[in-house]
C-alpha cells in the first residue's frame, strides 16, 4: 500500500513531516514498519529508498572520495622496466588470495541466503556464473532450516544445488565456496552436513571450501535474518524460528535470531571453525557495528582467513524500514575505524562497479562482494549477466588503478583518495622557500 | 557393495571388510570378538567393584552431544520432532548423577564422522563406550578410574584368553609397563611443543591432530594422559579452569605403540550461567538444550568423568591395523556398508 495520497484523507495537515508514512501507520500498525509486503521477494531492499524510510540525510562518504591519481609515477616506471614498454591498463594484475582461496579479481559473490529472490533459479545461476569465473562465493544462512539439506534428485535442496552448480562450473585451482551458519543452522548441524558430505569432497580436499560466522549483517545490524511467509510456510517454521503474524492477513514475519556474542564467544567460535574443520577456512561476517574494529581483530587473532565488513548501504530481502537507513556504520567509516588490516579484509555494501570497489581496496579491503548486484545482474541475463559485470567492474578496476599509476590492487593506498573537504597533506617542495626569497 | 574405494579418496593404502559375510567368520573377528567379550567382563567387574552402577543409555534425544572435529549426528523423526541419535550420551549421564552417584554405560554411539577419517584406522561410524561418571569427582579422580579401569581390563584379557593374544601376535611385554599401573602425564602446551620440535605442525589451540597424536604414541612405552586442552578444541560441558581461564579440566588417555587415543574425559561444568556462555562460544543454541539447562538450573551434582571406546580399546589389546577388524559389524566413514 502506497504512502501517497494519504492527505486527502482527513482535514488536518502537518507540513514538515513525513505526513503520507504517518498516516500509513496509522491505518497499518505493525505492518508499516515493513515496507510492503507485496514487494517481498521481488525487491531488493537497501539504504537510500526515501520512498521507503524518508531522507535520511546521512550518505557512505566513501562514495565522496575521490581518486586522486598523481603526476608522477615511480610505479609505474617500475612496470615499465618491468614490461620494457610504456604499461597500460590492461596490465593491472588483479588476481589475489581472498580468505584462502585464490581469485582472479578482488571481487566474489556475497551471501544471499533463505530470502526468496535468491531462492530458486537465481541462486543457482549466480553459482554458476561466479564458478565459471573462478571467484569465491558465500551461500547465506538458513537455508538448511528452511530448505532442507539432502531430498530426491528431482527436488535438490536449494543449498546442495549451489554448490553443485558453483563446483561444476569452478576451473581447477581458483575460487571457493563458503557456507554460512546461523543459530538457526546450527541445529540443523549445516556445517558438519558439508563437511562430511562426500558430493563436496572435491572443493573440500582441495581446499575451496570454506565455513563463514555470521555475526550480522549491514542492512539491519544487530538483528537476525527476516523474510515474509504465508500461514502454511509459517507454520512448517515454527519449530525452528519465531514467527508472528504481523505483516497483514495471512502475512507472517519469520525472525532467525542474531545470536549472542561477547569478544570471547567470537574468539572460541573461531577456534572451534578452525578445530572441528580442519581442511576448511573460516570466515568471519560483522554488521557495521561501532566497535567493529576490535571485533575484526579478535576475529583475525583467532585464526579466521577473512573478515567481511557489511557496511550499513548493504543490501537485503526484508529489513524494518529504519534499519536500512538510521541504523549501523557506513562502509566508509567501517574500513576507517579498521585502518590497517592485520588480514584479509572483505568489503560488502552497495558495489557493483569499479569505482566504489577500488576506492574501498584503497582503504584496505582486500575484495569487494556483490550481493544485490550479482542479484540484479542473473536476473537481467541468468546465463551471462553476472559474468558481464563483472567483467565491466574488473575493466573499470583495472583502468583506475593504472590511473594512479599502479598495477597490483593490493599497492593501493588511502594515498589514492581525496575526500572533499580534506587538508592537503603534501607540500610542494617549492613552497619550502619563503615566497619572495631568491631562487 | 561393501568396498570403499568408490566412495572414498584412500590416501594410503589400507585393508578395507569384505563382504560382511565374510568378515564375520574371519579369523582375527573372532579373536577379536572373544578379547572384546572378556574385556567387557572385566570393565563391569572393575566398574562394579568401585561402587559403580551401570545403567542403559538412551538412543536418541532432542540433542546430543555435540561433537567435534566435524562429527555429524544422524537426525531421527521422533513423532513430527527432530531427534538425534546420540554421538555420546554425557548430557544423561550428568542429569543420571541425581540418582546414581556414581554409575556407568556400555553405549553405543553413532557419529557420521568425515569420510578423510576412513583411514587413520580410529574411527568407525557406529561405535561403543564404557561411559563413566562421578558425582563430586575430580579430574584426578576420572583419571584414577581410567587408569584403574585400562590397567584391570588389560590384565584380566591376558589371565583369560592369552593364546588368543598370542595367535594375534601380541606379546606380554608389551604391556608389562602398563601392568606397573603408572601412566606418565603431561599438558596439551607441553605435548604441542615436543610435536613442533620435531616439525610437526600442531596448532596450539586445537586438538592434538592425528598424525600427532599417532607420533606421540610410538615413542611411549605405557599409556600416557595429556591433560589441559585449549578451550576451543572441547565440548562445552569440559569445565575450564578458574585459575587459568582458557584451559580445560580435561584429558585424555593416549596408548602406547601407535595406538592413539583410548579415553576422553574431563571435569564438568556445573554453573548454569558459565555453561550458556560455553554453549555460545561452542556455537550451540542454548534452546535446544532446554530439559538438560532446566536440569542444571535446578542443580546437578558437580561431577568428572569420561568416555572410554571400546572398539579402540580392543584394537589396542589385539593390536590389529583397524578399528574396522574389531567391530563384528563395522561401519566406516565415508562407507555405505550394511
Amino acid at each position: 500500500m502506497s504512502a501517497e495520497g494519504a492527505t486527502q484523507r482527513g482535514g488536518v495537515y502537518a507540513p514538515g513531516l513525513p505526513e503520507g508514512l504517518i498516516r500509513q501507520r496509522a491505518r497499518e500498525g505493525v505492518a508499516a514498519v515493513f515496507p510492503p509486503v507485496d514487494t517481498y521477494g521481488r525487491q531488493l531492499h537497501g539504504a537510500g529508498d526515501e520512498e521507503l524510510s524518508g531522507p535520511s540525510g546521512i550518505t557512505d562518504d566513501l562514495d565522496l572520495a575521490r581518486l586522486v591519481p598523481p603526476v608522477f609515477m615511480p610505479r609505474r616506471l617500475e612496470k615499465l622496466i618491468d614490461l620494457g614498454r610504456e604499461p597500460l591498463h590492461e596490465d593491472v594484475d588483479l588476481t589475489t588470495v581472498i580468505g584462502g582461496f585464490h581469485s582472479p579479481l578482488p571481487v566474489y559473490v556475497s551471501a544471499f541466503g533463505s530470502t526468496r529472490v535468491a531462492s530458486g533459479d537465481a541462486g543457482i545461476a549466480a553459482s554458476r556464473q561466479a564458478g565459471r569465473l573462478g571467484i569465491p562465493m558465500v551461500i547465506g544462512e538458513n537455508m538448511v532450516p528452511v530448505g532442507g539439506y539432502r531430498r530426491a534428485e528431482a527436488s535438490q535442496s536449494p543449498i546442495l544445488a549451489r554448490l553443485r552448480a558453483y563446483a561444476q562450473e569452478c576451473p581447477p585451482g581458483v575460487g571457493g565456496v563458503v557456507v554460512q551458519q546461523s543459530t538457526e543452522d546450527a541445529d540443523s548441524e549445516v556445517w558438519n552436513l558439508v563437511y562430511s558430505d562426500t558430493s563436496v569432497r572435491e572443493l573440500r580436499d582441495s581446499g575451496r571450501l570454506g565455513f563463514e560466522l555470521k555475526t550480522g549483517q549491514g542492512a539491519k545490524p544487530g538483528l537476525g535474518g527476516m523474510t515474509a511467509v504465508d500461514a502454511e510456510e509459517a507454520a512448517r517454521l515454527a519449530g525452528q524460528f519465531a514467527v508472528r503474524e504481523i505483516l497483514g492477513p495471512d502475512r507472517w514475519l519469520r525472525c532467525a535470531t542474531p545470536g549472542t556474542f561477547t569478544e570471547e564467544i567470537l574468539r572460541q567460535q573461531v577456534r572451534f571453525m578452525r578445530n572441528n574443520f580442519p581442511r576448511a577456512r573460516v570466515w568471519v561476517k560483522f554488521h557495521p557495528g561501532r566497535d567493529v574494529a576490535s571485533a575484526a581483530t579478535t576475529a583475525w587473532q583467532a585464526g579466521s582467513d577473512a573478515v567481511t565488513v557489511d557496511g550499513a548501504q548493504g543490501g537485503t530481502g526484508w529489513a524494518p524500514r529504519t534499519f536500512l537507513d538510521q541504523v549501523g556504520l557506513p562502509l566508509g567509516e567501517c574500513l576507517r575505524r579498521i585502518g590497517r588490516p592485520q588480514g584479509c579484509l572483505l568489503a560488502t555494501g552497495r558495489i557493483w562497479e569499479g569505482g566504489r570497489a577500488v576506492r574501498a581496496l584503497a582503504m584496505g579491503a582486500t575484495a569487494v562482494g556483490l550481493g544485490r548486484a550479482a542479484l540484479l545482474a542473473v536476473d537481467e541475463d541468468p546465463e551471462q549477466g553476472l559474468t558481464r559485470l563483472v567483467e565491466a567492474l574488473a575493466l573499470e578496476a583495472r583502468l583506475l588503478v593504472s590511473s594512479v599509476g599502479k598495477y597490483r590492487a593490493d599497492a593501493l593506498t588511502d594515498e589514492d583518495l581525496w575526500w572533499p573537504g580534506a587538508t592537503p597533506t603534501a607540500v610542494s617542495p617549492a613552497r619550502t622557500a619563503p615566497i619572495g626569497s631568491p631562487a | 557393495m561393501y568396498q570403499a574405494e568408490q566412495t572414498v579418496a584412500v590416501r594410503k593404502a589400507v585393508a578395507y571388510p569384505g563382504l560382511l559375510g565374510e568378515h564375520l567368520i574371519a579369523e582375527k573377528t573372532r579373536a577379536a570378538m572373544a578379547v572384546q567379550q572378556e574385556a567387557l567382563y572385566a570393565a563391569r567387574e572393575f566398574l562394579r567393584s568401585q561402587g559403580f552402577t551401570e545403567l542403559l543409555p538412551p538412543l536418541i534425544g532432542p540433542v546430543t552431544d555435540p561433537g567435534a572435529r566435524g562429527a555429524k549426528a544422524l537426525d531421527v523423526d521422533f513423532y513430527g520432532h527432530t531427534y538425534k541419535i546420540m554421538t555420546s550420551a554425557i548430557l544423561y549421564k550428568q542429569a543420571s548423577l541425581r540418582g546414581f552417584p556414581k554409575l556407568f554405560y556400555i553405549a553405543p554411539n553413532i557419529r557420521v564422522e568425515p569420510p578423510e577419517t576412513v583411514d587413520t584406522g580410529r574411527h568407525l561410524v557406529e561405535f561403543h563406550q564404557i561411559d563413566v561418571e562421578i558425582a563430586g569427582g575430580t579430574r584426578e579422580d576420572a583419571m584414577d578410574t581410567a587408569a584403574g579401569l585400562l590397567t584391570h581390563v588389560v590384565a584380566h584379557v591376558f589371565d583369560t584368553v592369552p593364546d588368543v593374544l598370542r595367535q594375534l601376535g601380541r606379546d606380554p611385554l608389551d604391556f608389562a609397563e602398563l601392568l606397573t599401573g603408572k601412566f606418565d602425564s603431561c599438558t596439551h602446551t607441553e605435548a604441542v611443543q615436543r610435536l613442533r620440535d620435531q616439525g610437526h605442525p600442531q596448532s596450539p589451540d586445537a586438538e592434538i591432530n592425528w598424525a600427532g597424536e599417532e607420533i606421540l604414541s610410538r615413542e611411549a612405552d605405557r599409556p600416557f594422559f595429556i591433560t589441559d586442552y585449549p578451550k576451543g578444541s572441547r565440548g562445552f560441558y569440559d569445565r575450564e579452569n578458574p585459575q587459568d581461564p582458557g584451559v580445560l579440566r580435561n584429558f585424555d588417555l593416549i596408548a602406547h605403540g601407535g595406538f592413539g587415543e583410548l579415553v576422553s574425559g574431563s571435569e564438568r561444568e556445573a554453573d548454569y550461567a558459565t555453561l550458556v556462555t560455553r554453549m555460545r562460544e561452542s556455537g550451540e543454541n542454548p534452546a535446544k538444550y532446554d530439559w538438560y539447562l532446566r536440569l542444571m538450573r535446578e542443580g546437578l551434582p558437580a561431577s568428572a568423568g569420561f568416555g572410554m571406546g571400546l572398539q579402540r580399546l580392543i584394537r589396542f589389546l589385539t593390536g590389529l591395523d583397524a578399528l574396522w577388524q574389531v567391530s563384528a559389524y563395522p561401519k566406516l566413514p565415508g562407507v555405505v556398508s550394511p
